[in-house]
């Protein structure tokens, strides 16, 4: 063979394995990635719904993750600056709209119009829930809303006959059911889920512009001050303004806690934990006013995806009436996904009337929700209210000052942006 | 010798010390690399983005000292959270002289005392998440190990919300870092002791100094570098004690427990503020060099020198 022909071998292979990665490259151009938040447990659902779609996209490739509750955000911050963000991220609370307003996430309001029939099954105040800027940028997945849990043995014992109807009751029954390790009131306080309290009061936390902070007013000194003595006095829990989690949701499924204010996926823990609880013992009710804030996932495409309208499609396939019935009914969840929804209350009806009745008030009153405000810097907001209110409500700082303080972290925060 | 073959040997030597050299940096040069790579420039890029607005969507903009500025005169977290690193800065020392206690009984001829080394050891290779955890447990109002044990001695009344009381969650994050380091310490300063000739005891005993001179006088000089290494370790540590504190209470109640480690994560990861989060970083590298360097002049000044023969 002379030298020619040897070159002309080597450049034909160079080509070929050059070639190779391009028509990987074509195939890989259809991969789509989905990060979710602390829902592993779904995998084999996930799986049955990927192969479906993929059954019906030949060439499109899919890969999940999944990441727990404090290392979604990291991860996907790191993501969207590396470039390689995932092409569906599953997001809860308020969080998105800061990347909405950052320009990372994409609108889907155009999908949304174009396909009014998919825009029309989902429940329409959920659905509000994800609008920043008149833009729809998220399709819920799972919803869940505050409601008021109430221990009926402790309500029993202390002599009262049904859940309260106002915040002089909640202070008021709390008082009567707190008793040596017993108190009568506990709230989860992140995601502003403890805001009920305050609206239930005619509190706002910002001007309607939300420009400025709107919450310094005598009516919220008066209830801070309230709160913060009921918890000195015992009635109120102090795990209330201190736990996040575990720890109010373990205090109240001890059953030594009258009241409980919480997402309904808390019945789900309590229930696990607390032997007591049966639809004898355990109450669901609306706070006074109906007011409650919702931590709902909704599933947003990144705007840097190569592939959104095969990722709205996939989002379609697993927010749409057949897989969200099926996930709610394993699940045990809402989806704000209307016939879903239907389909999950009424199987539980007989099945699990306790799950029943804790869900059925998720889709009651979801009109009142609050605590959602759509902020682009709701972390930092949060960040700068809350140790202040803590202070008030935990007795370090009278509630005037607490207050006073927390009103000026909030406006520096407010200036900055 | 001829000055041609003197020279031939110079070069000989010159060419030998070349090729050792290459040979040291190259085997330096991975090493090297990677900590120019994560260290170093990480550093200098901390550095120039504390003078910039950036956030991860948006492109950076030169603000000049505007993050310093509102750190030093607009931020009470930046404060309080510097005074509570301050604090456990300050525990460090609190926990040498309980492991010096320890490993004096330890180094005594007690009968088990290579148990009673590995018990009290047995904290430091633990995970600090565990150790977190396992103290939350303890801590804890409700369950807590410690609370019961308070209230079946009558010691109090009402059981003691350690890490929910702006009082006592700081002291009680700072025991639980104590706890851990314990053993780390007490190993330190028994191969101090070890180290200290018998002799020099003999003689003190013969010239009639008793227990307590014979401890200040030739114990506590001649452990001086064991005790500063402890310090040195033991301040580092308690200042990057994120675990133990992100999972024990998390930096409040309030801001009880924030230290500057745990306040600068909340600033990049919970508030995407990584330019102002490179400010408070940057304050911190100052503040961890001031305190080395201090810490380095109060030993004497040569701490971690290789001494030559």
């Amino acid at each position: 063979m002379d030298r020619r022909s040897v070159l002309k071998m080597g450049a034909a292979a160079a080509a070929a394995t050059l070639s190779q990665p391009a028509i990987l490259r074509a195939q890989s151009s259809k991969k789509l990635s989905i990060l979710t938040w602390n829902i592993a447990d779904q995998e084999a659902l996930f799986k049955e719904e990927f192969a479906e779609f993929k059954a019906a996209h030949p060439g499109v490739e899919i890969e999940w993750l999944d990441k727990k509750g404090p290392d979604l955000p990291a991860f996907y911050q790191t993501q969207l600056v590396a470039g390689t963000a995932p092409d569906i991220v599953d997001l809860q609370g308020e969080i998105w709209v800061e990347w909405a307003a950052n320009g990372a996430l994409l609108d889907l309001t155009p999908y949304l119009q174009a396909d009014a029939e998919f825009a029309k099954l989902f429940n329409p105040d959920y659905m509000s829930g994800w609008v920043y800027e008149k833009k729809n940028y998220l399709i819920p997945f799972y919803v869940a809303k505050t409601l008021l849990f109430y221990n009926k043995l402790m309500f029993k014992d202390a002599g009262l006959s049904g859940p309260p109807a106002s915040f002089d009751d909640i202070i008021k029954f709390s008082e009567a059911m707190a008793k040596a390790e017993k108190t009568g009131f506990i709230t989860l306080n992140f995601d502003w889920l403890y805001w009920p309290l305050m609206k239930m009061n005619g509190i706002e936390l910002l001007t309607p512009d939300l420009k400025k902070p709107a919450f310094n007013t005598p009516e919220a000194v008066a209830v801070v001050d309230r709160l913060a003595k009921a918890t000195a006095s015992g009635a109120i829990n102090k795990i209330a303004w201190t736990g996040r989690w575990v720890e109010p949701n373990g205090a109240f499924s001890s059953g030594t806690v009258g009241m409980m204010q919480a997402h309904s996926a808390s019945y789900f823990f309590v229930k696990g934990q607390g032997r007591w609880i049966n639809r004898d013992t355990l109450g669901a009710a609306q706070a006074p006013g109906n007011w409650s804030t919702p931590t709902n996932h909704g599933f947003a495409i990144s705007k840097s995806s190569k592939n959104p309208d095969i990722a709205f499609a996939l989002i379609k396939l697993m927010t749409g009436n057949k897989w969200a019935t099926k996930f709610a009914g394993i699940r045990r969840v809402l989806t704000a996904n209307i016939e879903a929804d239907k389909a999950c209350l009424a199987s539980l009806k007989d099945e699990d009337p306790l799950a029943h009745a804790v869900l059925e008030t998720q889709l009651e009153h979801t009109d009142k929700m609050t605590g959602n405000w759509p902020l682009a810097n709701d972390a930092q907001i949060k960040d700068a209210f809350w140790p202040e209110l803590q202070n008030g409500l935990l007795g370090r700082k009278d509630a005037k000052t607490a207050l006073a303080d927390a009103e000026r972290a909030v406006t520096r925060v407010l200036r900055r942006s | 010798m001829g000055p041609a073959k003197a020279t031939d040997s110079k070069r000989v030597v010159l060419r030998r010390s070349t090729r050792r050299a290459i040979l040291i940096w190259a085997f330096l040069a991975p090493s090297l690399l990677i900590f120019l790579l994560y260290r170093i420039l990480p550093l200098l890029w901390n550095v120039v983005l504390s003078f910039e607005a950036w956030s991860p969507l948006k492109p950076a903009v030169f603000i000049g000292l505007d993050n310093y500025q509102e750190m030093l005169f607009d931020d009470d977290v930046f404060w309080q959270a510097l005074w509570n690193t301050f604090g456990i800065i300050a525990s460090a020392p609190i926990g040498i002289a309980i492991a010096l206690g320890l490993a004096l009984l330890v180094h005594s001829h007690i009968r088990g005392r290579e148990v009673y080394r590995t018990i009290i050891f047995v904290s430091y290779p633990l995970m600090t998440v565990a150790v977190a955890i396992i103290w939350r447990w303890m801590f804890d109002e409700r369950v807590g190990l410690i609370n019961y044990a308070a209230r079946s001695l009558h010691l109090v009344d009402k059981p003691i919300p350690f890490l929910n009381s702006f009082t006592w969650a700081l002291p009680s994050v700072i025991a639980a870092n104590i706890w851990q380091m314990l053993g780390f310490y007490m190993v330190i300063i028994l191969s101090g002791l070890q180290t200290i000739p018998g002799n020099l005891y003999e003689a003190a005993g013969i010239d009639g100094a008793n227990a307590f001179h014979r401890f200040v006088r030739i114990t506590v000089p001649l452990l001086k570098p064991s005790l500063f290494l402890c310090f040195v370790i033991g301040m580092l540590n308690s200042v990057t004690s994120f675990d133990l504190i992100y999972v024990m209470t998390g930096g409040g109640p309030g801001r009880a427990t924030e230290i500057l480690i745990t306040y600068i994560y909340k600033l990049g990861f919970n508030q995407t503020r990584f330019d102002y989060a490179a400010a408070v970083t940057v304050t911190f590298f100052i503040l961890l060099l001031g305190i080395t360097y201090l810490a380095n002049r109060l030993s004497g000044g040569n701490a971690g020198a290789v001494e030559r023969e």
